[in-house]
């Protein structure tokens, strides 16, 4: 139990990688598509919220992962 | 070196005393076997609170509204449009259910930022408690569920266990029925990650705030992530909202034009309608 504690750094640091680059790739696409037809800007942002939610969810699962690491320290 | 920290800390250089919020909300008293905790109380104070809106908004109702029954026709309005605009005339019938996830989530996360509300012990913030939001995704995957089976009768299972493959040859039949294995588990896995999202989101506020309350020394400093912990509050609640509208969605969508419609959808999801199609109230009647 004596590396729990780098255990949950690295689960979560690397867990909240991939959703980070793909919560940063959707937000490019959807400011670029408010760009190109502001008029729509009201669903993309719903769509937005929604793809950033779902990409999100697996990075917060890295999170607990992490909590229940952290619970077995000491 | 030694100067400086001399000079920074005259009484030596301890860590920060990080203040760690527990998980679940601790048991205040037990009826039975049930015990009663501090997350109880604070669904209580948030249920209190938008009850006394409602009836102070309803008592005395003017056609042409002002002060509180203006601000929470505002909501409602507000509200309502937006369920229409993501999922159409369908999604709209549920709006009591849908509103009321979402106004309750939300005070719920927005409770944890009042001053020296939450920060007591017989207080605690109910979505940062686990087994709430464990409760409200089960009332969301049970009601989805059943309204999935009223509306399209026992032909719901269909989605799940489906050897109409077979018709079209061994590997078509094969490949189906593991479709339909993917699309089971994945029904569990939305009730896990309905729940944890929530709780992560909310729990890792509180982690953020208490952190930055303990290295930020400076009263005060920690204010903008107070800011940061609203917005997150009011995100997470719409998102608990807007998943539930999709689950409903789903689940009312007949398998027969699953199908097709799956393609339609991401083809009209780049010209941004995607949620509109397929849930006229003709197609979904039984």
């Amino acid at each position: 139990m004596e590396f729990a504690g780098l255990a949950a750094g690295i689960a979560v640091g690397l867990g909240v990688l991939g959703p980070s680059i793909g919560v940063g790739l959707a937000t490019a696409k959807a400011a670029e598509a408010i760009g190109r037809n502001p008029d729509a800007a009201g669903t993309i942002r719903t769509t937005l919220i929604l793809g950033g939610a779902l990409a999100e969810g697996l990075g917060i699962l890295s999170f607990v992962l992490g909590i229940l690491l952290w619970t077995r320290i000491g | 070196m030694d100067a400086l920290i001399q000079f920074l800390f005259p009484k030596g250089f301890h860590y920060p005393e990080i203040h760690v919020p527990a998980f679940t909300g601790h048991p205040l008293f037990s009826i039975g076997p049930v015990s009663y905790t501090s997350s109880h109380l604070a669904m209580l104070l948030v249920m209190a609170v938008l009850t006394v809106l409602a009836i102070l908004a309803t008592a005395r109702m003017k056609g042409v509204p002002s002060g509180i029954q203006n601000f929470v026709e505002m909501v409602v309005e507000g509200l309502v449009d937006f369920i229409r605009g993501v999922g159409g005339e369908e999604a709209v019938k549920r709006v009591p259910l849908l509103g009321t996830l979402f106004l309750f989530i939300l005070l719920s996360n927005w409770i944890s930022v009042v001053p020296l509300l939450t920060q007591t012990s017989w207080l605690h913030k109910p979505t940062a408690d686990y087994h709430v939001n464990f409760a409200l995704a089960l009332t969301v995957f049970v009601l989805y569920q059943f309204t999935g089976f009223r509306a399209n009768g026992f032909g719901y299972v269909s989605r799940w266990i489906n050897f109409s493959g077979f018709k079209e040859g061994v590997l078509v039949g094969v490949i189906m029925v593991i479709v339909g294995l993917i699309e089971f588990f994945s029904e569990v896995f939305r009730l896990l990650t309905l729940t944890l999202r929530l709780w992560g989101n909310m729990f890792g506020g509180e982690i953020t705030l208490g952190v930055m309350a303990a290295l930020l020394i400076v009263p005060g400093f920690a204010l903008p992530f107070v800011g940061l912990e609203l917005f997150v509050g009011l995100v997470q609640s719409l998102v608990f909202m807007l998943l539930t509208i999709m689950y409903f969605l789903f689940a009312l969508e007949s398998h027969d034009s699953h199908d097709e419609s799956h393609g339609e959808g991401h083809a009209q999801g780049s010209h941004g309608h995607a949620p509109a199609h397929g849930h006229a109230p003709g197609q979904v009647a039984a």
